[in-house]
Formats: C-alpha cells, structure tokens, sequence
C-alpha cells in the first residue's frame, strides 16, 4: 500500500519576545523542526510500514529549506520525499494549504491512507487535515489514537473525543488526523541517518504540481490577518508574605471568603 | 543556635540525606556568612560538640549525616558573590557561597540573570563579557539540587566528567574556615606542596606547616576514596574531597567552560555485553582491532546499561505510566552504550558518529540499533533514558523497604584502571550469580566506573549484597581501583576505605586532619573511623 | 500574484518592520530591508512602516455580490439528546453580533428526537431554529452532519456559521468550510462586527498565544469560526421567551464512508470545565506522588484537580486534566496554580476567571503577572499546610 504523511515546518518554540516600549517582536534564532505531532503521524505510517508493508511519501509545503526538515523525516524511515515550493504558495490560510497539498498528493497518485498530524503547533487550527480530505473528496477522521486493523479496502481505529473514545470504521482511502496518545516516535539510528543525507527530495513547484493559481496562495485564501498584537494582562497582585504557616492561612482566609 | 526538646521532630528532615541513613543531632544553626560560620564553630568547639557541615544534603554517602552535636547547615549562603574575566585566556570565573546550588546557577547562566547588587565594579564589569547560554558548569552530577559547597566537599562528577574531569578540575579558589575559626584562603597554583612537604599561612598570620601522606593514589580516571595525595601536589586539591572533615568551605571560585554549538547523542545497542564493553574501548579511543580507523569524535560522556538494566527498563515501560514516555527498547537489544559528544559543528559530529557506524558493524552490532539524538529535545529524551535507570532501582528499593524498612539502596561506586574493565565486570556478574542475587549495571563505564545496584527482595538478600560489596572493595583495591569514584567516601564506605588503604595509611591520613583539626570535632566518623588522639 | 516589495528610496533602515514581522521574514542588508523566503504575505511589515516603504499589493479580487447572505447561525451541538453548554455560550455571542448587524440569531439543531430542545435554544437567545430529525442523524457523523449543514447554508445563506470547538465541532467545521470554499478561523477568543463592512472580527491567539491576530474573511460567505468552550459565558435563560422553530423536511439519508462501531464514553467524574474551583499542578510539584498534596487541597475545597502540559507530558496526570492551548480552555471562579510557571500556552486556557492563585518558587514565574494572589514557595511545603487551614475552617 502506498502512505502518503504531511508534514510541517514549524518554529522550535513558540515563545515570540515581545520588545515592551517599542511592541515589537524580538526573534531570536529559532531552529525549525518537524511539527511535533507530525512526528507521531511519521511514526504511524512506519509501523504500518513495518507490520504490513508499505511505501512511505512525506509531503510538505514550505520555504525551500523546508528539504531539510524533509530529510529529517527521512531519517526517521519515510521512503520518500516531496515538497511544494513556490512564491505563489505563499501566505496560504487552511483552505488554499489544502488544496496545495491535494495537488501534491494527486501528483504523488493511488494512494491507499493519508496521515497529518492533529495540528500544527504554530497555528493549532486542526484544520488541514480535514480540508485536504474534503479537497480530494475521500473521507477523514481525527483524532486517532489506536489502528486496530488494517485491511485492502478499509480500516478499524479508536478515535479520542471530548466524551471517551470511538471505535470507528473508514473505508479507504481515507486521511486521519494522529493524537500523541498514538506512539512513541523513535529516533533515527546511525543507518537511517546516513539514508537520509543521499537521498533525494523532490521539489515540486506551481506549475508542476499543475495548481490553480487562483487557489492557492495568498489569492486562493479566503482569510486574511487584518491586524496582530500582543495580549495584555492587566492584573493587580497582592504578594503574600510572612512564613509558610503565615502564608498558608492567609491564603485558607482569603480562599474561604471567596468561596462562600 | 536553635536548640529545644523537640529538635528531633521540628528538624528531622537535617536529620538524614539521599543516602536515606538517619542520625541524630543537638542543635542546627544557618549562618549567613563566614562570619557567623566562624561564631557557630567557636561556639561548637567551646562546648566540645561535634559539628557536620550540610550543603543540599543530595549526598549518598551520609557525610552529612550527623551522628551527634551541631548542624552547620550552609543552605542560607545561597548566592553568587562576583564573577571574573580573563581576557587573555578567555577564561570565565564565578565566585559563589557554598550554599548555591547546581541548578541555580545553571538557571543563572542560561539567562544571564545574577543579582548583582552586592557585587564589586570588577566583577559586573566582567559580566559585560558573558553572553547568554554561551557558558556553563561543567560538572553534571545527576542530582543537579546538589549545592557547590557539597559538590567540592566530595569532589562530585558526573556523566560528563570522562571529558570534562570532576569539580577538582574546575575549582580555581577556595576560603575555607578551620576548627579554630582562622580561615585558610587557598589559590589554585600559589601553594604548592614539595618532596611531601607544605606550609599553609593562614588569614590570620599563622603557618601551617606538614608533611603529606605516603600512599599512592590509584592509577584510575575517577577517583574520590581518601585524601587527594601526591608529593607535589597543589595543597587546594586537599580540601577539594576532603568531606568536610578539614575545615568548613566559606567561599569557591569555578571555573565555567564554554558551551558548544552542537551536542550529540546516540545509544548503541549491542548484541551481548562483551561487544559492548569493546565499544566502549572503541569510543574512548583504544585500537580494538587491526585496520581500524581513529575515531574523530570525543566524547564527553560514555555510559553503560546492562541487560538486566534494559529489561527493567523495559518492565517499567509497559507497566509504569511514569515511564511511559521512555523510548521503545526491542526485545533483540541486549546491552547498551551511550555516548555523548560536543563539538562546534554538526557535521563535524556526523564525521565521526559515521565512523562509529562502520566500527559497530565490525564488532559485531547492527548500527540500525541505535537511536541518535542530533537536537535538545531528543537529546533530553535519552538523558531522561538514563535517569530513569536510577530512577527505577529507588522505585524497585522502595517496595523492598515495604518488607523490611531496614533496606536501603544498595549500589556500589567504584572505579578501576582502563585494562581492568573486562575483568571487573566479569567479577559482577559472576559475584551476583553466584550469590543469587538481582542486580543492574549501569554508570560512566568511559571511566570505568560503573553502579552496580543490587535489588534485595527481602533483608536476606540485603545482608548478602551488603557482603558481597565489602568483598568487592577488597579485589577493586587489589586491581588498583578506587573503592569510591564519585560519591565520597563519607560515613557510609568507611569500611570499602579499609579495605584499600592499610590501617597505617589511614592513620597518615587521620594525622593530616588533627593538623587542621586537632580535636577532630569536623565531621567526625567521615573517611575514617574516629580514633582518640593522645593530645587530648 | 500578491506581492510585497521594499521600496528602497523610502526605507530608512529603522528595523521597525523586522521588529514586527512574526516570522522573521525580514533581514537588513546594506542598511535597508530585504524580504526573505519566510514571507507569508501577512502584510504586517506594510502598517508598521512609518515611511510607507513597504508596497504591499494583493490581488486584485472580483468583489462578489455577498448580499444575499444575511442572518448568524449557531450550530447546535447535542449527544443523546443533551445539548453542549459551548452552544449556550455562543448564543450569547450571537447575540451580541446580531444586535450590531440588526440579524436574526437562528440555531441549526440536528438529531434524532430532539425537537424539544428548540424551546431551550430560544430561551438561550436564539430567535429562530431550524430542526432536522431523522434516525439517520441520532450519532453525531462529521461527513453526514457537515453534508446537511452544506446544503442548509446553500439553501438559506447565513453571512455568519459559529460552531463550538468540541472535537466534534472542530472536525465538521472544515468539512463544511472547505466545502464551500470559504473561510474558517479557529478557537477565536473574541468575536465582533464591523456593520459597515459586514465583517465578522475574528480575533484568535497565534504563536500559542505569544500574539493575538484578528482575521478576516472579506470575498466569501458564510463567515465561519469555532470558539472553544467557556471562551464566552452563557446568558441567563428566559424560558418565556419564544421562537420561530422550523421542522425541515428530510432529505435521503446520507451515506458516510466513516462508520462509528461503537462509543465508550469516560466515566463521568469531576469534569474539569464545569468546575468552580481548580487546583493545578505544575512541573513545580516535583513528583508524581507528590500530586496526593494537590489532590487532597481539591477535595478540602470541593475542586476538581487539573495540570499543566509538562506534568501529562510526565505521565502523572491523564491528558484529560491539561489545561492550555493543547488542552482544555477551563473559567472557574478560583484557580490555584501550584508550582505552574505560566508559559503563555497555559495562560491560553485561563479564560474568564474571577481569582488566580499562584504559588511558585520562583519569583520570576509569570505566573505571577496573571495572579491575583501571589505566593513565593515552596508548593510541597504550602499546599499540606493550606489543606489543613482549610478543613479545620470547614470543620
């Protein structure tokens, strides 16, 4: 079977250092990584891979040194590789991400299972992977947190929700959206590592991946960020003081008094 | 000086360290500076009462566990007083109170965030020439609350320390407050011993003068079982390990080292325990076989997870939520080695992870077995595999104890010379069979210095490791080993000491500490056995 | 195509754009700016530029006729005949926005036997509710309820779809916005209306909360986002106030490629959100057992107990208990924050809450910046004390 993972860039960390007088960003030299939970949707498709045999495509859309990251999840035991890079791709809201990503993955072709991650950590939308679905008309589910079986045609999965779980049934192909309840991601070994530095990434542009310009990319995206800014907590705190048998019954009255 | 019926119940936590023995006290007292540890000692000496010092109390060799008198609790001199810069060496100094721990100053040099407002105009000056998260504490003992003055106390090291050294390596200057209240300021390369010989001058004008002991120290890479001693020594390494039983450390200088752009680490799994100690000898540079390459890569730490190690590990995994997020280990791995390695650049790093792909193989091991580690976060993933070994074991003890609240930890702490790592582990392992016990291996095998922790299911087998660690002490003193590599010999391993230094040897030893202490009222019963002296 | 270009004849090297750029996308070379590939065309550099050196252009776009879309919808989220309290919460909000934009609230209620729930959603604020019953519609199916929402919105063209971010709400709403190919913002904390434009302010935290961004949807109906639970606090219900309820007729039933086997439910326990008071544990609390120290504090009050990522991360606590960004957005009256050092992504799940408590060891925690009550210590040595003060007040 054929396994196609999605895959993002993101930023290291999220902690953006806001100047206070001037409000502006202080960007320190942030590494990019894989998507945290794109991590468990990696490893997912290897042990699939492992159990019943598979061909892995990792597939991002990114800045061109989003290859790097590419080759990380090679690394990691993904087969192959292609990333969606053009200008015209860029500030992409949800939808036209999706249909960017729906032209990669109808280039890669005949594929049985589509595997993201639940979200991304920069923007948490949990949006994508729906969408994509939706883009290439298969079905989807979120939040997987078990495979239970998989078979030609379809497969059985535990799905985590506010209320418990749901033992689901989809027919393939399908997309499912990873929790990290899922696995526990490897690491590369020395021999994985050394694959991943030859192998080859395929960089697929617009015009390749044969896009309507008018979808993707700023032009296809029908959100816009009209404006950004830092949120303020304005709190007015009272320390309390004294030993910690002091300040634990000051806290006991005031919690007391609150409560009542 | 707090002192009242119920000292027991209202400080009972002074009353014990991590090496879970309980003992008793009269009073406790907190100085704040040197000049209140100096009042309490006078006070102590005043009344004959025996004083032991405590730093964070994270020890596991009850040093500062008082059997008797006062408690010196230095926990209050918790600050960093100044730092320094030499421009020409480049090297980065800070001068902190004994009290400050590990962790805080490590808190203090990611963020560059020191309080300096007691600080003179030399040392903030210095700082203009400290970059955030560029320096660091080399030492890494793996209990990082341990405080700065313990650590010196006992000369700690840690994973690292198989390239970095020990706290000795990294200690530039000491004060260190005597008996009698007279305080000796030491600097590293001022006061050299010679032939055997030395003379100290105190604060106070007077001079010291003695003569060292004639023992050899072992040939090993670690080393914490004694008095440092050699007849050219620098007389600061003395108080350096000393366990508080020389005077009472007011003040340290370390020295900081600077931090690399890039850390590695991979954890190679091999195929049985012989390989595996063959890559270790492979890691730490030794040709191991013909047509062998050098490995370009140096590590900073080379550690060791046995099979039993492993299985446990693997136990906990599936049945422990605590350790649940541990990495995966596969059935077909049986024994494993970290490496850790610093360098400026990943690729050079990769060069030499490469190569020791290629040696892997040659030995025998499948250099798919092994999970590299090329960032913090999963760098931190398997140091939190490593930790979750001792982790375990204390876990494992702690059931134990349920049975019998006599058991304790039972891990040894012991180093040998390089050519004698095959042998000492071939004397583990038969030792446990023999005697029927459950035990795992792990610890810093690049310095041949492992921790073999006995898991007692009940107070009989307790007994029998305890023996067995006393005859251990024996063979590792006949092989030329340290019967203590990092923890201090304390009041726990008295008797390991015994058995690798002669009685005449410690009472050179014994002699040292009554030139400094002549009423040996400095934590008494640490090193070795209180004897009375003649002067008294 | 969209594009963004320095004009260097204005810019004076400031560096003010750099500073405002959030993705790092914008270098100074030779004393002037310079775009890098990181651009996303957000344009925030374009209004930082106090020289208007920044030419931000996007594409020309063919303005719609957007009018014939009128009206707010809720979606009206139920299980086993129980709507979601996150529904309530957004009427409140509809309400708010249809008084700006003189619209109708109408609620989207879709089941299998629940039509007397419509009389409840009126009582919440909706003015009007569409009903659809069928056996076909009893489980909750993202593919079966986003394909009856798609054609309801195509039949009745509401400019504004609200959906809760339950994990239910949160996959059906892609589904219907990807659909119709019109936008959708997620987990907004603030909703307004602009009434000249007839936009729907969609205000939502972005770099786990380190930035707020507002977004907008200008060429595309309906205007959807979701909002996460206890975001927004419900209206005092009016039992006596009525409205339009509207039974739909059914179409066929819809087939789904998704088929649900079975649910198991958790049990029922303190549930998090709806708690009053919540005592939480952060990395600070030291280990796994010492949790027994919070829990005990919980149970004096009368509060559920709930976490911090890292200390799930640990494994100590189920992931049902994390509050933040990753986990559940929580509005007691009283929170207690014991040894949480107040990353922003757990701030992020503080929504409306009266008094914050936080008691960390460390001074700088900020933590300290939200909290109305401040202790310095140590969580293992105040909280058993706390738990005693506390049950000898109740005694």
């Amino acid at each position: 079977m054929k396994i196609i993972v999605c895959i993002k860039q993101v930023p290291g960390t999220n902690e953006v250092k806001m100047d206070p007088t001037t409000n502006t960003i202080i960007r320190e030299n942030v590494a990019s990584i894989i998507n945290p939970f794109d991590t468990y949707a990696i490893e997912e498709a290897v042990r699939i891979k492992e159990r019943y045999g598979a061909e892995i495509y990792g597939l991002s859309m990114g800045i061109p040194a989003a290859s790097e990251m590419l080759r990380e999840a090679i690394s990691l035991k993904i087969d192959k590789a292609m990333l969606l890079t053009d200008r015209k791709f860029a500030g992409a809201d949800t939808l036209a991400t999706s249909y960017a990503l729906s032209r990669g993955v109808e280039k890669i072709g005949a594929y049985d299972l589509i595997i993201c991650g639940k979200q991304a950590t920069d923007g948490d939308t949990a949006q994508v992977g729906p969408s994509l679905a939706k883009t290439l008309g298969i079905a989807y589910a979120t939040d997987i947190s078990k495979i239970i079986e998989l078979n030609y045609g379809f497969m059985r999965c535990m799905k985590i929700t506010d209320d418990g779980y749901e033992e689901i049934e989809i027919k393939l192909p399908a997309l499912i959206t990873v929790v990290k309840e899922i696995n526990m991601p490897r690491l590369p070994s020395i021999k994985s590592m050394r694959n991943a530095k030859s192998a080859e990434i395929e960089i697929v542009t617009s015009k390749d991946a044969a896009a309507d310009e008018n979808r993707t990319g700023l032009k296809g995206s029908p959100t816009q960020v009209r404006k950004t800014f830092v949120p303020v907590h304005d709190v007015n705190s009272i320390y309390i003081s004294g030993s910690t048998e002091e300040q634990s019954k000051k806290l006991a009255e005031i919690l007391l008094g609150k409560e009542s | 000086m707090e002192n009242n019926n119920t000292f027991a119940e209202m400080y009972s936590e002074y009353l014990r360290d991590e090496s879970r023995q309980t003992g008793m006290a009269e009073s406790i007292s907190f100085p704040k500076t040197e000049e209140e540890i100096i009042s309490d000692l006078k006070k102590c000496v005043y009344k004959n009462m025996e004083i032991t010092t405590q730093g964070a109390r994270t020890g596991l060799a009850a040093s500062a566990v008082p059997f008797g008198g006062h408690i010196i609790n230095l926990s209050k001199m918790n600050k960093v007083t100044g730092a320094r810069y030499e421009k020409e060496s480049g090297r980065f100094f800070l001068k902190v109170q004994p009290g400050v721990l590990l962790t805080e100053v490590r808190k203090y040099l990611t963020n560059k965030s020191f309080v300096t407002l007691d600080w003179d105009e030399q040392s903030r000056e210095a700082l203009n020439y400290m970059e955030k998260n560029q320096w660091f504490y080399s030492t890494d003992p793996t209990e990082i609350s341990a405080s700065i003055g313990g650590m010196t106390a006992c000369n700690a090291s840690g994973a690292k320390s198989f390239r970095y050294g020990s706290t000795r390596d990294h200690v530039e200057s000491l004060r260190v407050v005597l008996a009698d209240g007279d305080i000796l300021s030491l600097r590293r390369g001022q006061c050299m011993a010679r032939d055997g010989h030395f003379e100290l001058v105190t604060e106070s004008g007077r001079t010291i003068k003695g003569e060292l002991p004639k023992y050899k120290m072992p040939h090993v890479r670690k080393n914490t079982s004694g008095y440092y001693n050699k007849p050219h020594m620098d007389m600061i390494d003395l108080f350096i390990g000393a366990d508080g039983t020389l005077g009472i450390i007011s003040e340290i200088e370390i020295e900081l080292s600077k931090k690399q752009a890039a850390n590695w680490g991979v954890t190679v799994f091999m195929p049985d325990e012989d390989k595996a100690l063959d890559l270790v000898r492979v890691a730490r540079g030794e040709k191991v076989f013909e047509d062998m390459e050098a490995l370009s890569l140096k590590p900073s730490a080379i550690e060791f997870f046995s099979h039993n190690a492993l299985e446990m590990l693997k136990v906990q995994q599936k049945t422990n939520s605590a350790f649940a997020s541990i990495q995966e280990i596969k059935d077909v791995y049986h024994t494993a080695v970290y490496i850790e390695i610093e360098n400026d650049s990943d690729d050079e790093i990769w060069k030499g992870i490469d190569c020791l792909g290629t040696c892997i193989e040659k030995l025998g091991g499948d250099e798919d077995a092994t999970w590299v580690a090329n960032n913090p976060t999963s760098l931190e993933k398997l140091h939190s595999f490593r930790h979750a070994c001792p982790e375990c074991v204390n876990m494992q003890i702690d059931i134990a104890k349920k049975t019998d609240s006599r058991i304790t930890k039972l891990g040894t702490d012991m180093s040998v010379p390089d050519d004698k790592l095959k042998e000492v582990m071939k004397m583990y392992n038969e030792d446990i069979k023999k005697n029927n016990l459950h035990a795992v291996i792990f610890g810093h095998v690049g310095n041949n210095h492992l921790h073999v922790n006995t898991i007692p299911r009940n107070m009989e087998e307790y007994k029998r490791g305890k023996e067995l660690y006393l005859t251990w002490a024996e063979k590792i003193a006949a092989m030329g080993g340290a019967v203590s590599a990092e923890h201090g010999v304390g009041k726990l391993k008295v008797p390991f000491l015994q058995k690798m230094y002669s009685k005449e040897e410690l009472d050179e030893m014994r002699s040292l500490k009554k030139l400094f202490d002549h009423t040996q009222l400095l934590n008494r019963g640490a090193v070795f056995p209180f004897e009375k002296g003649e002067d008294i | 195509m969209a594009n963004i270009s320095i004009i260097k004849e204005k810019c004076v090297g400031c560096k003010k754009c750099v500073g405002a750029c959030p993705f790092g996308a914008i270098d100074i070379k030779d004393k002037k700016a310079d775009i890098n590939e990181k651009c996303t065309l957000c344009g925030s550099c374009a209004d930082s530029c106090k020289f208007h050196a920044i030419n931000f252009v996007r594409d020309e776009i063919v303005q719609k006729d957007l009018s014939s879309y009128r009206g707010i919808w809720v979606f009206a989220e139920q299980r086993y005949g129980k709507l979601k309290t996150v529904s309530f919460e957004l009427f409140a909000k509809a309400r708010d926005l249809s008084e700006r934009l003189e619209v109708p609230v109408t609620a989207v209620l879709l089941g299998n036997n629940i039509k007397n729930l419509a009389q409840e959603l009126c009582a919440y604020g909706a003015d009007e509710v569409l009903v659809m019953e069928a056996e076909w519609l009893d489980d909750f199916n993202d593919h079966v309820y986003g394909e009856v929402m798609i054609q309801l919105i195509n039949e009745y063209k509401p400019e504004i779809v609200l959906i809760g971010a339950t994990s239910n709400g949160r996959s059906l709403a892609p589904h219907i916005s990807s659909t119709l190919r019109t936008g959708l913002t997620a987990d907004c904390t603030v909703l307004e209306a602009d009434k000249g434009e007839r936009l729907l302010l969609q205000t939502r935290p972005a770099f786990g909360g380190n930035l707020m961004a507002t977004i907008v949807c200008p060429n595309n109906r309906p205007q959807m986002a979701t909002v996460r639970p206890k975001v927004f606090k419900p209206l005092v219900p009016d039992y006596t106030k009525t409205g339009k309820i509207t039974i739909l007729p059914v179409p066929s039933p819809i087939e789904s490629f998704v088929k649900k086997i079975r649910n198991i439910d958790n049990e029922e326990g303190a549930n998090l959100s709806d708690a009053d008071i919540i005592v939480s544990v952060g990395r600070g609390i030291g280990s796994e057992k010492n949790i027994q120290l919070a829990q005990e504090l919980a149970d004096s009050l009368g509060g559920a107990l709930g976490s911090s990522r890292p200390v799930v991360d640990q494994g100590w606590m189920p992931y049902s208990q994390q509050v933040g960004q990753t986990g559940k957005t929580v509005a007691p009256k009283i929170y207690i924050a014991c040894g949480i050092s107040g990353a922003i992504q757990h701030l992020a799940g503080l929504a409306d809450i009266e008094t914050i408590v936080a008691i960390n060891i460390d001074p700088d925690a900020p933590i300290f910046k939200v909290a109305n009550y401040c202790i310095v210590g140590d969580v293992r040595e105040i909280l058993p004390l706390l738990t005693k003060e506390i049950r000898e007040a109740k005694k």
